[in-house]
């Protein structure tokens, strides 16, 4: 509890008083210290009230708080056991009150004999000689023992206050170091009023007409009330819950700002579609039929609709002779029978590549230079873990036009990496069907000391490109996925959690502030 | 991709330098094969599957000698004439069309050589290979054969003794029963007569793809070497054989030609090991890489990738034989930028005016997701992927066409969703330990079946709201679509009935021109109870094409 450092006038401590604590200073006037509970009675208030009123007039120094202790005591169940069967010193006393014993006979037949001799030998009730065991003279002439009569007292259903025991203290700490007997506090609280307080005491009826606002409400407003009335002052420091706003997803926002960064280096979105024909997702990209990444293992592929239609003839058997003998393209090809029936078939989409070179398809020359950007989900035939996705998203970029360099791409793309905040990347040999130069971006992971892989690049090879927009003209090409980064940023260790939509996770997820 | 793993001693022997592990794991991905890491007696690495040639050490090694400086330039890899010849029978051409062969002498097979090779032979049958089924490799004892050698067919029951057996067996036993055949039997599928390569006295050197005959096994002593490479594609065989032949000649074996008849009357020798040539504008590395380099400069950055060019305007570049990926000049510029070093170039991003922006659906979505959430509503990011069950099963609607993919690995994720409510469902049953309300939206694509599109299927952006709550109901739900509608200035006309999802009496759907725009209502009780909720919820989905299409 802050207290108010600043010395105030009794008149105008009483001024700022709450109803609650008047009421509390008023019953203290006379009686000058009660107990909370006793204060509740008195006052009418729930304990809860009379506290926190308390509380509030002892930041104002008008009361303090005393506690008293009270202490109880209550039998372990080994305590009950020997207040039920006799302290073991004692019984071994009883029995030796008819003579010395053998110790090596009591062993077999004297429950306790360790603790019993321990205790008679300390309390010099009994001598040991030679192996025989025989009464002093102190052992002799005792009756019950003020540990026995502490045990009889105890032996009760509800702990007994310490103030029954008087004068027994020296026992019960013996019997607490046997574990006999248990101990246990508790505290009342006190309210007593201060000197102060008693200065304040007569302004309260002076005062009483002023209004303590807590509330403010339309009708005080209204009224005009609120001129005469003093605000309850608050301890603002106290902790105060959270709201719980309506808010963007943080992938979401996220989209958002690689959206506006794209469009600030002056790129123009493209859309397409999920679903797509194998034509688009591999078969204008170079890649041949019988390629592993057209596994099965990877690309879902689809039972309704099976397969689709293929676009512009002229343009396909482009493609085809392009992967069949080079077309004229400068290249050998795949030296292989393109079959159109595999693609047309349809697959969901496996990187947003797939709109990239449908946004080459429909360009004409003389729409270049152009600059393209992309955001949007794919899909890999995963089974779901904390490190894999079937689905996710991923950002295509390409720059195409006469004259853009490979160095254009390193260009691009280094300003994307240093967009999303990473500062220690590298670029280096990779190898994509489709691309050539290719090129990995990997950032350095300060933590593990290892290269991370972030994404594939390129240039489009001449075998993609002019089959499809009919000039062999360089194009730059990028597919970023950018869930790891994410991760890393959110510090989020499994991939789900990204898509979990769990809402303690989307409540509290901090806001993308690029 | 595949890995390979490499002993470093054999390595340093091969390259004829002490090299560090710590310079080869920082300079070896910039040479284009990825690090993987180290390993108590060497290192891994990752190969790109357009160069089989780094699939050997001998190879890897080649190249990272020439790379680094040390090594620049062509090798030469002479091959010796021969009398060996092979016979392709016309009955093998319609099964599996395609072979060629080598001889290889003087081979010192040692510990270091046999893990290369099996390794690399093994790689390149999963990747090159396509599991034995493109390209299949063979090796045998040269010793034993009796030449010419007869690439032909021979019926299931007949028999020879494979690799491995005591005893002789027939084809069938062995497709059936060996492992090996086991694993590639699906290679031979529905063939009557299964491709056998025999000597001139009919013994068996090797079943392909399958297995090898125990006539020619190779052992420790063996020093001589018949090489068969079969398959489908005769470029992808031709280049397998290549980078076997120069993997050996890499260790100081002596390549011998082999002359391969064919049915057709044609003849292939083989192996060809000669570099052949392409023509490289040095103007197309400059105008490509962006960064100014003379002919002189591109010859030299070429020798550091194994080439030899001759220097000029239009260099000719000699490609050495084992390099299965050059197709095309960008291929060589390729080179000339790894050698150059891709850490090397100054990134630069050029003055290129173009029209920019924001495709306009995705700019009014935006808009609408900002405005959803002063409603205090959260935004959900859902998969796309979902299933009948939760498509239409738990939400009570009756089954309709939707996208279902034919090879899923998850039954959770088979289909495409045609609706968002579902999605938004399910994220309500998970997130029942949280407090309520738990109000929600999301906008984002469903994807619906459409004749009329390229592939019958065609993409679509929807929005939908969940009020999740002890007294959520119909009139919450109704009030939120008017404003959405009222700050658009849009007026919809509402018609009772709807979806099966709602409580009947308790939907709507609303209608824009004409067209569906929303529907709306309190989620049916059985419903809830599908997806284990105990608090109400009402919902709305909204075709956001539809309201764009009102606004434009």
């Amino acid at each position: 509890m802050v207290r108010l450092v600043r010395p105030m006038k009794p008149m105008d401590v009483a001024a700022r008083l709450h109803e609650n604590e008047r009421k509390v200073l008023l019953e203290l006037k006379d009686r000058g210290i009660a107990t909370t509970e006793e204060l509740s009675q008195l006052t009418g208030l729930s304990r809860d009230a009379l506290e926190k009123a308390s509380d509030w007039a002892e930041t104002k120094g008008v009361v303090a708080f005393k506690e008293q202790v009270s202490l109880f005591y209550e039998l372990t169940d080994e305590g009950r056991e020997y207040a039920r069967d006799g302290l073991p010193e004692h019984n071994l006393r009883t029995l030796l009150v008819h003579g010395p014993l053998e110790i090596s006979k009591l062993k077999e037949t004297f429950k306790g004999l360790n603790i019993a001799l321990a205790w008679i030998r300390r309390n010099n009730w009994a001598s040991i000689n030679r192996g025989m065991i025989e009464l002093t003279d102190a052992g002799t002439d005792i009756g019950d023992t003020p540990a026995q009569k502490v045990l009889q007292k105890l032996t009760r259903d509800t702990p007994v206050a310490g103030t029954e025991l008087d004068g027994a203290e020296d026992v019960l700490e013996q019997l607490q170091r046997r574990k006999l007997v248990e101990r246990t506090e508790s505290v009342v609280r006190f309210v007593e009023i201060t000197d102060f307080g008693k200065e304040v005491v007569p302004y309260i009826e002076s005062t009483k007409s002023v209004q303590i606002i807590t509330q403010l409400t339309p009708e005080l407003l209204h009224s005009g009330e609120w001129k005469d009335s003093q605000f309850q002052r608050y301890d603002v420091t106290l902790p105060a819950p959270s709201m719980k706003p309506g808010k963007r997803h943080f992938m979401s926002q996220i989209i958002d700002y690689i959206r506006r960064f794209w469009v600030e280096l002056g790129f123009k979105e493209m859309k397409g579609e999920y679903l797509e024909l194998n034509f688009w997702n591999f078969d204008a990209l170079f890649q041949p039929q019988d390629h592993p990444a057209r596994d099965l293992a990877d690309t879902f592929y689809m039972k309704t609709p099976f397969s689709g239609h293929l676009p512009d003839p002229k343009m396909v058997d482009q493609v085809k002779q392009t992967h069949e003998n080079g077309w004229t393209t400068g290249s050998k090809g795949w030296q292989y029978k393109w079959n159109p029936e595999i693609s047309a078939q349809n697959c969901l989409r496996t990187h947003t590549t797939s709109l990239s070179v449908n946004a080459i398809a429909k360009l004409r020359p003389e729409d270049l230079p152009a600059k393209f950007f992309s955001v949007g989900r794919v899909f890999r035939n995963e089974t779901i873990d904390w490190n894999h996705l079937a689905e996710f998203y991923q950002t295509d970029g390409i720059v195409i036009g006469e004259g853009v360099t490979f160095r254009n791409l390193q260009g691009y793309l280094k300003a994307y990496l240093e967009g999303l905040g990473l500062k220690k990347f590298r670029f280096r040999p990779a190898y994509f069907p489709y691309t050539e130069m290719s090129m990995e971006a990997e950032v350095f992971i300060e933590e593990k000391g290892v290269w991370m892989e972030l994404f594939g690049s390129g240039i489009f090879r001449p075998e993609v490109v002019k089959p499809l927009i009919g000039i062999d003209v360089p194009v730059l090409a990028w597919g970023p996925g950018f869930d790891r980064l994410i991760m890393q940023s959110y510090k989020v260790k499994n991939i789900r959690e990204l898509y979990s939509n769990d809402i303690g996770l989307l409540r509290r997820a901090k806001l993308w502030t690029e | 991709m595949p890995v390979i793993e490499v002993n470093l001693e054999d390595f340093r022997t091969l390259i004829g330098r002490d090299v560090e592990i710590s310079e080869l794991s920082e300079r070896m991905p910039l040479m284009g094969v990825s690090w993987e890491g180290e390993l108590e007696e060497g290192f891994h690495i990752e190969v790109f599957p357009n160069r089989p040639d780094l699939l050997s050490i001998e190879g890897l090694a080649r190249a990272y000698a020439a790379w680094t400086g040390e090594k620049p330039g062509l090798r030469d890899y002479p091959v010796k004439k021969s009398d060996y010849v092979v016979n392709v029978e016309k009955k093998v051409v319609s099964k599996r069309p395609w072979f060629v062969t080598a001889v290889v002498k003087n081979v010192d097979f040692d510990d270091p050589l046999i893990r290369s090779i099996i390794q690399m032979q093994e790689k390149l049958h999963v990747t090159h290979g396509r599991k034995r089924r493109k390209v299949a490799i063979g090796l045998h004892n040269l010793k034993p054969i009796e030449w010419p050698v007869a690439y032909t067919t021979k019926p299931p029951e007949f028999k020879f003794r494979p690799l491995g057996e005591r005893f002789e067996k027939d084809l069938n036993w062995i497709l059936g029963e060996m492992p090996k055949g086991k694993e590639y039997a699906w290679t031979v599928e529905g063939f009557d007569e299964y491709p056998m390569i025999l000597d001139n006295k009919g013994m068996v050197c090797s079943m392909p793809p399958i297995i090898n005959g125990e006539y020619t096994r190779i052992d420790e002593v063996t020093n001589e070497l018949f090489v068969d490479v079969t398959g489908t594609d005769l470029k992808a065989i031709q280049e397998v054989l290549n980078v076997i032949c120069t993997t050996f000649a890499d260790r100081g074996a002596e390549v011998y030609e082999v002359t391969n008849h064919y049915p057709d009357g044609s003849v292939l020798v083989t192996p060809n090991l000669e570099p052949w040539v392409m023509e490289l504008e040095n103007e197309y590395v400059v105008k490509t890489l962006g960064f100014d380099l003379t002919p002189e400069e591109t010859a030299e950055e070429l020798s550091k990738m194994g080439y030899h060019a001759e220097i000029g305007p239009i260099l000719k570049v000699k490609v050495p034989s084992y390099r299965a990926d050059i197709m095309h000049p960008i291929d060589l510029v390729e080179d000339v930028a790894i050698a150059y070093g891709y850490d090397k170039i100054e990134p630069e991003i050029p003055d290129l005016f173009s029209e920019a922006g924001e495709d306009h659906l995705e700019v009014f979505s935006r808009g609408l997701r900002n405005f959803l959430v002063g409603f205090g509503l959260i935004e959900v990011v859902t998969f796309m992927m979902s299933n009948e069950d939760k498509l239409f099963h738990k939400m009570n609607i009756p089954v309709e066409p939707i996208a279902v993919t034919s090879n899923p690995k998850m039954e959770a994720y088979d289909s495409l969703r045609n609706r968002l409510l579902p999605s938004i469902m399910e994220i309500l049953s998970y997130n029942k330990h949280h407090p309520y309300p738990q109000n929600l939206y999301e906008i984002d694509d469903v994807v619906l079946l459409d004749p009329s599109t390229e592939t019958g299927a065609k993409s679509h952006r929807r929005l939908a709201v969940i009020l999740c709550h002890a007294r959520a109901n119909f009139s919450e739900i109704k009030a939120l679509m008017n404003s959405i509608l009222e700050n658009l200035e849009l007026e919809a006309v509402i018609e009772e009935g709807g979806w099966d999802c709602f409580i009947e009496g308790r939907r709507y759907t609303a209608k824009l021109n004409g067209e569906p725009l929303c529907w709306a209502g309190e989620i049916k009780p059985e419903v809830l109870g599908n997806w284990e909720l105990e608090i109400p919820v009402s919902a709305l989905e909204m075709d956001v094409e539809v309201l764009f299409k009102a606004i434009s």
